[in-house]
């Protein structure tokens, strides 16, 4: 009888093993009749998750029968989880994407052509960079919901301490280089402008800048050159502007004015030096404010500089809201009211700029006292930026050019080739990467 | 009520039998196993032979992806990149786990304090060791450096130099992986029965005669287990040369400078889950698959010659 019993129990024991795998397999969905649950899904802080949950309740107020849910997670996971998500149709409504994936997932055929929303509710003139999500035929994939754009940002201390006058918006890049010759200090306290000067030892860069965004795009466009055509489908990277361009960087890293991308592995992170006071200035984007704040840094902005024929160039990223090509009817209308309710309200971009993380998309706001006061003190210059502002030369497979660009131009910053050499092969890789997706 | 004398009936039936119960019970694996293992392995397979992004349905391309990654110089540099890292890795962290094992087999003082020093590398995370690995080799900040300065000679990249970043890595791997490697030599030594180095001593053998003509082939069942353990975890590496080479900041400098680090796993990760290549991603998963199968079928069958069974 004893054993009768043991024996049951291990047969129960297999059956709510069993049922407990199945279970865990499917789970239902529930839906009220005539509400509509929206699906939101975006990258996130613990601090911008905070924000972004008050928004969310404020948009329910507004719209009872819309019931959100929501789905974060920090920005790596939520891109990961994301492609997974789409290919098993399980994907968010509407999610934030960072402005440089827009076309990864437009040009796949997984967005909603926002064109004609965009057109018949959104009044382009009161806005930052609608265009910047906009394609090669003038389609629009996406509302932007906060917007990096880049400009020159400047420790004061370093500079008092050199006894060099502050930059200005008459810089051109040679000025720049001069300027960093007298800010760059090894560790007896040597600038490089004196004979006696160790570059093996620095315990100060005067400029520091990393990869695509915040490094040599900008420079290569404001000298005339750049990575891709119009049409985004070409490479431009084997011209005599680049040439001179990359001349001026592999020049500064070569004299240590500038960290080579070797150099920036000894930091805990590529973005460090300057709020660690490594460096006296930098390329950075708008979020990068909090960082120097964060760090107490007595620092400013200004434009970035001018190429030699006066061109400048600012490069930007629209984080923008995208709509999933299967939400549909009452869901795909519901999308289009969050998206609106972000770009259209004040408060929301007024609470959103609060944050510090981006330039708000709105004009009214972005002019407004409440985001231009407080550190760094000439805030306006993100915003004339604009005027020179472009986009990273984003496509479909933009991710993966720009790690072939890297991987040649990173060797010619490190001595190992030359320019010539470097642009050669970043032309003939990337072309590659180009065809593949595009001449197919 | 009429099929209640029935049911019973049957399920003594199936009671009876041990070997259905031992069935039922791993019923739950083999469920799991079909659905998730050999399912998805089916689907890779058949991936392998289409052009598939993710984001869209799969299209058959017969054997594009396969002829694409034969003539791929990438494909075979980290080809060679994964056995130079096998060929160092491999018999290195063998015979230096099976010494320190000896080692430790003695009856030492604090003998226990020394097996879990060595085993505390083993259960911290990537992440950890790269903090304590990036305290010896920061270029800037780092104690190797500091002491190559110190007497005189030129710093060195470390992980950044093409030459140096494959043996580091492989170094920064034994000193992480050698006290997992060393407590199953700990178990193999300890089935030696102590009468035959008990009679080897009558007979005058010494230390070191002891260990290569006793220990040596009384434990090389333990050794072959080792063997074939370290050469699939050192083929499918991800996570140190993810996590080490800056992958988590930058997912395409994973590969280190020059793509002197990029491993097939990493190939692997970047032209799936960066550059959506998924039907191109399992066909290297299946190349290397069938390395992996060639290599272990082989390690089986040499085994004959030289493992000892009692």
């Amino acid at each position: 009888m004893k054993s009768q019993h043991k024996k049951w129990g291990a047969l129960l024991l297999a059956i709510t093993l069993l049922s407990a795998l199945l279970i865990s397999g499917c789970s239902t969905k529930g839906k009220g009749g005539g509400d509509v649950e929206l699906k939101l899904g975006f990258y996130s802080s613990a601090q911008s998750d905070e924000k972004m949950q008050e928004l969310i309740a404020k948009f329910q107020e507004k719209h009872p029968n819309i019931k959100i849910k929501t789905e974060s997670s920090p920005y790596n996971q939520f891109f990961q989880k994301l492609d997974t998500q789409i290919a098993a149709e399980s994907a968010p409504d509407v999610w934030l994407s960072d402005g440089v994936l827009v076309p990864k997932y437009a040009e796949r055929g997984v967005l909603k052509d926002l064109t004609e929303w965009i057109q018949r509710d959104l009044k382009a003139g009161d806005y930052y960079g609608l265009e910047f999500n906009k394609d090669a035929a003038g389609k629009y994939w996406g509302v932007p919901q906060g917007i990096q754009i880049a400009v020159l940002y400047y420790n004061k201390d370093m500079f008092d301490e050199a006894q060099i006058e502050y930059p200005t918006d008459a810089w051109s890049w040679d000025d720049l280089k001069t300027a960093a010759e007298k800010l760059t200090k090894d560790t007896n306290g040597k600038y490089a402008v004196d004979p006696a000067f160790d570059k093996n030892k620095i315990s100060q860069y005067g400029l520091t800048f990393f990869s695509i965004t915040e490094g040599w795009m900008t420079v290569l466009k404001s000298y005339g050159g750049g990575v891709l055509n119009e049409t985004l489908e070409q490479s431009i990277i084997d011209s005599p502007e680049n040439k001179a361009a990359l001349d001026w960087i592999v020049d500064g890293m070569q004299r240590e004015l500038l960290p080579t991308p070797s150099d920036l592995k000894s930091f805990q992170s590529n973005m460090a030096p300057f709020p660690s006071k490594a460096a006296a200035m930098r390329i950075g984007i708008y979020a990068r404010t909090i960082d120097a704040n964060a760090a107490g840094l007595n620092y400013d902005v200004t434009l970035l500089p001018k190429g030699p024929e006066g061109k400048r160039f600012s490069p930007v990223i629209a984080n923008s809201w995208v709509i999933n090509k299967k939400a549909e009817g009452a869901v795909g209308e519901a999308a289009w009211e969050w998206v609106k309710f972000w770009a259209t309200e004040d408060e929301v971009q007024k609470e959103w700029a609060s944050l510090g993380e981006a330039v708000p998309v709105k004009k009214s706001v972005a002019n407004s006292e409440q985001f231009l006061s407080g550190s760094p003190a000439n805030k306006q210059a993100f915003l004339d930026s604009f005027e020179f502002a472009g986009t990273l030369d984003v496509n479909a497979v933009w991710s993966e050019w720009v790690g072939k660009f890297n991987d040649s131009i990173n060797r010619a910053f490190e001595g190992e080739i030359s320019v010539e050499q470097a642009m050669k092969q970043a032309d003939q890789e990337v072309q590659k990467v180009l065809d593949e997706f595009y001449k197919k | 009520m009429g099929v209640k004398p029935l049911t019973p009936r049957i399920r003594r039936r199936r009671l009876n039998s041990d070997s259905k119960w031992g069935l039922l019970m791993v019923t739950p694996y083999i469920i799991h196993f079909i659905v998730f293992v050999l399912g998805s392995l089916l689907a890779s397979l058949y991936f392998s032979f289409s052009h598939y992004d993710i984001l869209n349905a799969p299209q058959w391309a017969g054997l594009a992806n396969y002829k694409k990654l034969f003539q791929e110089p990438v494909f075979w540099k980290a080809m060679w990149n994964t056995v130079y890292f096998t060929i160092l890795f491999v018999p290195l962290q063998t015979v230096l786990a099976l010494i320190l094992a000896t080692a430790l087999n003695q009856r030492l003082r604090g003998l226990k304090f020394f097996r879990l020093a060595h085993f505390v590398p083993v259960i911290s995370s990537w992440t950890v060791i790269l903090y304590v690995s990036d305290a010896i080799f920061n270029p800037r900040f780092g104690m190797a450096n500091s002491f190559l300065l110190k007497i005189g000679l030129e710093p060195q990249k470390w992980l950044q130099d093409e030459r140096l970043v494959i043996p580091l890595l492989v170094m920064i791997a034994v000193w992480k992986g050698i006290g997992y490697i060393m407590v199953i030599f700990l178990a193999g030594l300890q089935n030696v029965p102590s009468d035959v180095y008990e009679a080897a001593e009558i007979d005058g053998a010494g230390v070191f005669r002891k260990f290569m003509h006793i220990t040596v082939p009384l434990i090389s069942g333990t050794t072959f287990l080792v063997l074939i353990l370290s050469t699939i975890s050192t083929f499918q590496a991800f996570e140190q040369i993810y996590v080490m080479t800056g992958g988590a900041l930058d997912a395409s400098s994973a590969g280190g400078p020059n793509k002197s680090s990029l491993v097939l796993m990493i190939f692997l990760y970047q032209e799936g889950f960066t550059f959506l290549r998924m039907g191109y991603a399992s066909a290297i998963a299946w190349v290397l698959f069938v390395i992996l199968f060639i290599l272990t079928a082989l390690q089986v069958t040499l085994q004959k010659k030289w493992v000892h069974y009692e």
